[in-house]
């Protein structure tokens, strides 16, 4: 660990003056070094996630937007935000400390509730990270492998081999660039907290984002599958929901993990609990979604036609809650979702996030921006 | 006649020796200039009627201009983008949707019709009932898709409902299905040269094929829908037709000028011969312009009307001068050489200026303007021959009837009254109000033309009026489709294979964001915008990825299906499109320099974002090129007529009394145009120097008796009363008919055409108003009739 330690030290400085080898061909600046333009047109245009920090509600989409509301939606002004790349999720722990992800592997800090961003993490210096920790591990276990005793040596032998492949691999994503975007975040309290992406990308902090261990390791995904989405139930389980299926669970926050047995063998984008403990829905491709009422011991399938792609869902009071998705499919259940009634918005436009306000109003984001329901029938 | 310098003519262009040498050679061999005229004519009237309508896109726009370079330069990686045709059929029936039987026959038949049409690119016909309109569907196994109209269609509810739930998924509504599902449109890219004839496309022709073989046919057939059709070839077509109407206005104008003319002189000859000698103008024109390998532009097609319109005043000139020499008792040979010897002169000064005033167009770097300013000088200049030679001849044959003559004495004493109450403006009590109005005028003027503005005002096609079909079918189809009739193409070049490289794509994402965020830009779309969806939809349709890759090999896979007017074949030329709320000039502007700005903050050698092709980048172009030469044109028309004045009478204070009027009317009409939403463009410009041009001839006319009379030693009142009563009476007759010769224009179908008359016929009226109401007033301040006189008697003692 000194070794890397060692490493991260010069990397962050490194990281932060120049991030990206400068070449000529750049005119306009790189998205992860240009900061958002400020604009009239964020809470109209492409929103992702949105999140409520005491009394704010802070959401974040396309091109660096960032934008919180101190009046229930009516109002939004633009936050800071030092790049302007795709944003893919946010999350607070607490009122003041949150953190917002997106394209080119990038993780981003706020310490004042949502209103100045600054960057803590970006795809370049996640790729050295990765590199790092292979080439630390494949060095331990040659290191091994050569005082290994003779009946142990064929497995290490495998591992030392996977240990290449692994190194390798992130050699060529290193070549390619910050290219792999993170798809969701999720934070115990203001010091650890994991991100997570596609082909697999795992992140830990334990110092509030300072630095970052690939935790990729403790899950089992060789395949690297794209991770999807990552939520804390009822009762303090956390998921992490991926591509082709998968489902895997922590019951000691994070730090280690297993792979549970899965409903589905498609691209699931998201879990949630419904406000009951140990209870938990997972959902994704074409209006997949599955119900488990023992903390995904065992599945079952929620008999709904919605057709569409689940994306996000959110949880009212009394058992209300909503699961949306693309093409503005909305399901709507006030049973704890025993029950969905499927509504399709006329403007078809996709739905990616969703907030319940204290007044049982719903606050939604996606394709067109923010958009704010009420009196919605169950 | 006794005055000698009467008889001699108070002005000379040669020497004045030489003119009555002019008059004796003319009227001396009157038998065979005669018969040369005849000969001319009928060679030139043998061209005129062979001259072809030549509406070529180039000659209406500034090729000069580095805009429209670049859209030239790169004008064959573009062609996908424009040329196409969308014919929109909607349901009539308020409740009623596209989802019934009968619409969908309709709607496939049509499909199949327009498919067949000459001129039209099958392979890229688009329609729902065309195979390469399909819905796709990320499932668990990877993706799913299909015809829109779903295998064994029936047309039952339930293949309806299918369809229905297709056209959803395929991402089609707001493109080729209305947003309100009442509507849905066939799109038929169109082939530039018939590759089998290699001709080129023959937008009249095929223009009259939509509206028989789709419009009328399909009305018929199916009473329950409306057909809308748009597109550069349906516009022209429509251009075309509007402009074959001219014939009509021709017939109006020569009618009315005809019942003029003989209300104003009783007298046939009097009547005929000014028309004629017009008409034989207007067709020496014609058969010139088609020798020096000219065309009949929409422009210039008007310029028969100005030369027929000119000849009609100069004409009235010599019919009028000849009556009021008739009368005092001459036969018609010497009344001819008498009117010829007292108008020669400031006929041709007055023609002169037209045709040099005219020539001033040629300062605008557009071909159609430079078109017309040769084709209206080529006239003036046909007309000095025509008008001041040929007509007096003629009318030295036929003479003035009896009854003309009769009408000119017995017409005395009522027009007197009412010469005699006008000559008052020029009375000492009455000048000083009417430079006062004048002044008030100017103000006024001044204020009121702040709002004029460079460039097109209203929606639509510009060269069509607001509620022409045209613009009507144009309305429906923005209103219910996704797109805007006004879209400005910024091409981005780049070495070979690298248009989609990630830093040009990044480059050209922010620019789009920045226009986005511009004031009048509805929306954008290029290379980026395809990548984005096809990387979301490639990615399980998570909108999570919905962003460039930085992975060049997922951008690559990202556009591999890109529409292929959005990439050239090798990859070095790219379009981004903006779609704008309007073509109005300020709109347009705002936006390129908003372009051209982020080119200057972002240089690359790697790139060029170069300006603008698209109709808007075509648009601002003109429009920058002519707020550019309307100044410079103004400046040049006051002065070359001012120059060509003050050599005729020698005096400063002639081209005051002669400009100032003029300069009135100009301030007057930038005023109107102003208020009437007429912006300054291709079609307005050039009436302001053909105004100019043709103001001056009055206040010349005017001149030129006013001050013989003067010098014979009238008082002032009195010499503008003599002056009234023989050329005054002509200047104000011919305003008013060449007045009602154009204003009949208001009418065309063509909005360019509707705007020209009207400002034409407010240029004529107020110009002879100028020169009868404002020019006596202003002499009373600046003429000093003995000094007029001294001046005249040093120069003949001399």
């Amino acid at each position: 660990m000194l070794k890397l330690k060692s490493l991260k030290r010069w990397l962050l400085p490194l990281a932060a003056c120049c991030l990206w080898p400068t070449q000529a061909a750049w005119s306009v600046g790189d998205v992860l070094t240009t900061p958002s333009m400020p604009t009239e047109l964020a809470p109209t245009t492409l929103l992702i996630d949105v999140v409520e920090v005491g009394e704010r509600l802070v959401a974040v989409g396309q091109r660096g937007h960032i934008i919180y509301s101190d009046d229930k939606g009516k109002s939004w002004s633009q936050a800071n935000v030092p790049v302007s790349t795709l944003l893919t999720a946010v999350y607070f722990p607490d009122e003041k400390h949150g953190w917002a992800v997106g394209h080119g592997g990038l993780v981003l800090h706020s310490s004042d509730a949502g209103e100045t961003w600054v960057k803590q993490l970006d795809g370049n210096l996640a790729n050295e990270m990765v590199i790092a920790q292979a080439q630390e591990r494949l060095a331990n276990l040659e290191l091994e492998l050569e005082n290994a005793e003779p009946d142990m040596q064929e497995d290490l032998e495998y591992a030392v081999e996977d240990a290449q492949f692994a190194l390798e691999d992130a050699e060529i994503d290193a070549e390619v660039g910050p290219s792999k975007p993170l798809l969701d975040v999720w934070f115990m309290d203001k010091n650890t907290g994991f991100v997570i992406g596609a082909y697999g990308f795992f992140f830990r902090t334990t110092d509030g984002g300072k630095t970052w261990e690939n935790w990729g390791g403790y899950v089992d995904n060789t395949e690297r599958f794209h991770l999807n989405a990552i939520e804390e139930i009822t009762g303090g389980m956390l998921f992490i929901v991926g591509e082709a299926g998968y489902v895997f669970r922590s019951v000691d926050y994070g730090e280690s993990w297993e792979t549970m047995e899965s409903p589905y063998d498609g691209s699931l984008f998201g879990v949630s609990g419904n406000g009951n403990v140990n209870e938990v829905f997972v959902y994704g491709l074409r209006g997949n979604i599955f119900y488990s009422e023992d903390s995904g011991e065992g599945w079952s399938s929620v008999d709904v036609d919605a057709g569409e792609t689940l994306m996000a869902a959110a949880i009212g009071k009394d058992g209300k809650m909503v699961v949306i998705g693309n093409s503005g499919v909305m399901l709507l259940s006030q049973d704890f979702g025993e029950n969905f009634r499927v509504k399709v918005r006329d403007d078809r436009l996709a739905l990616l996030g969703a907030k319940y306000l204290s007044d049982q109003r719903l606050l939604l984001v996606g394709e067109s921006g923010v958009s704010i329901l009420s009196g919605l029938q169950y | 006649m006794s005055n000698k310098l009467h008889d001699q003519g108070e002005h000379f262009i040669v020497s004045p020796n030489a003119e009555p040498f002019l008059e004796r050679m003319i009227f001396n061999n009157r038998f065979v200039i005669l018969i040369g005229f005849v000969i001319i004519t009928a060679f030139l009237v043998y061209n005129a009627v062979q001259i072809k309508p030549d509406a070529s896109f180039e000659r209406l726009i500034p090729l000069e201009h580095p805009y429209i370079q670049n859209m030239m330069e790169n004008r064959d990686d573009l062609e996908n983008l424009g040329n196409s045709i969308r014919i929109a059929v909607a349901v009539k029936d308020e409740k009623s949707s596209i989802f019934t039987e009968s619409y969908m026959e309709t709607l496939k038949q049509l499909t199949d019709e327009v498919f067949y049409l000459p001129g039209v690119d099958r392979s890229g016909v688009k329609s729902i009932w065309t195979p390469n309109v399909r819905w796709v569907e990320v499932t668990e196994e990877g993706f799913q898709g299909g015809t829109v109209i779903p295998d064994g269609y029936v047309g039952d509810k339930n293949s309806l409902d299918k369809l229905r739930q297709n056209i959803l998924r395929s991402g089609e509504v707001g493109r080729l299905v209305a947003d309100n599902f009442r509507s849905a449109i066939i799109l038929a890219p169109l082939l530039e040269i018939n590759p089998e004839t290699n001709e080129p496309l023959d937008y009249a022709a095929f223009s009259r094929e939509l509206e028989e073989k789709i419009r009328d046919k399909y009305h018929a057939l199916n009473p329950d829908i409306s057909i809308h059709v748009i597109g550069f070839a349906k516009k022209i077509g429509d251009l075309i037709e509007g402009i074959q109407a001219i014939a009509l206005f021709a017939l109006v104008t020569v009618t009315l000028t005809l019942v003029l003319l003989y209300g104003y002189s009783r007298c046939w000859s009097g009547t005929l011969t000014p028309i004629l000698a017009s008409l034989v103008a207007v067709f020496w024109q014609l058969g010139i312009l088609r020798l020096l390998g000219f065309g009949l532009d929409p422009y210039s097609v008007l310029v028969p009307f100005l030369v027929f319109a000119i000849g009609i005043s100069h004409g009235v000139q010599i019919v009028n001068a000849m009556a009021i020499e008739s009368a005092r008792g001459f036969d018609a040979k010497t009344s001819s050489r008498l009117a010829f010897r007292s108008l020669y002169i400031p006929g041709m000064i007055a023609l002169l200026s037209d045709g040099l005033g005219f020539l001033t167009l040629l300062f605008i770097k557009i071909d159609v303007i430079k078109d017309l300013a040769v084709a209206a000088s080529i006239g003036v200049g046909v007309i000095i021959i025509t008008n001041l030679v040929l007509h007096p001849i003629i009318l030295s044959y036929v003479g003035i009837s009896k009854s003309g003559i009769r009408h000119v004495q017995k017409g005395g004493e009522a027009a007197n009254k009412k010469w005699r109450f006008m000559s008052n403006f020029s009375h000492p009590h009455v000048a000083p109000i009417s430079v006062l109005i004048a002044i008030i005028g100017t103000g006024l003027g001044i204020y009121y033309k702040q709002d004029l503005k460079v460039g097109d005002l209203d929606r639509g096609a510009p060269e069509l009026r607001p509620d022409s079909r045209y613009n009507l079918d144009n309305d429906f189809i923005i209103e219910n489709y996704s797109t805007s009739s006004d879209i400005l193409v910024v091409m981005v070049k780049t070495a070979t294979e690298q248009c989609s490289s990630y830093p040009v794509m990044r480059a050209m994402d922010q620019l789009q964001w920045e226009l986005e965020n511009t004031a009048g830009v509805e929306s954008t779309a290029s290379l980026v915008t395809v990548s984005k969806i096809v990387t979301k939809a490639l990615n399980e349709g998570n909108f999570k990825w919905m962003e460039i890759s930085r992975n060049q090999q997922i951008v690559n896979s990202s556009i591999q299906r890109a529409p292929s007017g959005l990439i050239n074949t090798d990859c070095s030329l790219t379009p981004l499109l903006a779609f704008l709320e309007d073509h109005k000039a300020e709109t347009l502007q705002r936006v390129v320099d908003k372009v051209e700005a982020f080119v200057k903050e972002n240089p690359s050698d790697d790139f060029q974002f170069l300006l603008g092709a698209g109709n808007a980048g075509v648009d601002a172009a003109t429009n920058q090129v002519i707020s550019k030469a309307k100044d410079l044109m103004l400046v040049f028309v006051y002065s070359v007529v001012s120059l060509l004045v003050f050599i005729t009478f020698r005096s400063i204070r002639a081209v005051c009394c002669i400009v100032i009027p003029l300069g009135l009317t100009s301030i007057l009409c930038e005023a109107l145009m102003a208020q009437l939403d007429i912006g300054i463009k291709v079609e307005t410009l050039p009436v302001i120097a053909l105004g100019v041009g043709i103001g001056v001839d009055y206040g010349i006319y005017i001149y030129t008796k006013f001050e013989h009379y003067l010098i014979e030693g009238k008082p002032l009142q009195e010499a503008y009363y003599e002056t009234l009563r023989s050329t005054g009476k002509a200047v104000m007759f011919t305003g008013i008919t060449l007045a009602i010769g154009v204003v009949t224009w208001i009418f065309s179908p063509i909005k360019f055409q509707a705007n020209m008359g009207l400002l034409l016929f407010f240029m004529f009226l107020w110009n002879m108003i100028g020169a009868l109401w404002l020019l006596p007033a202003l002499a009373r301040f600046l003429l000093s009739p003995e000094k007029m006189v001294a001046k005249a008697r040093a120069a003949e003692a001399a």
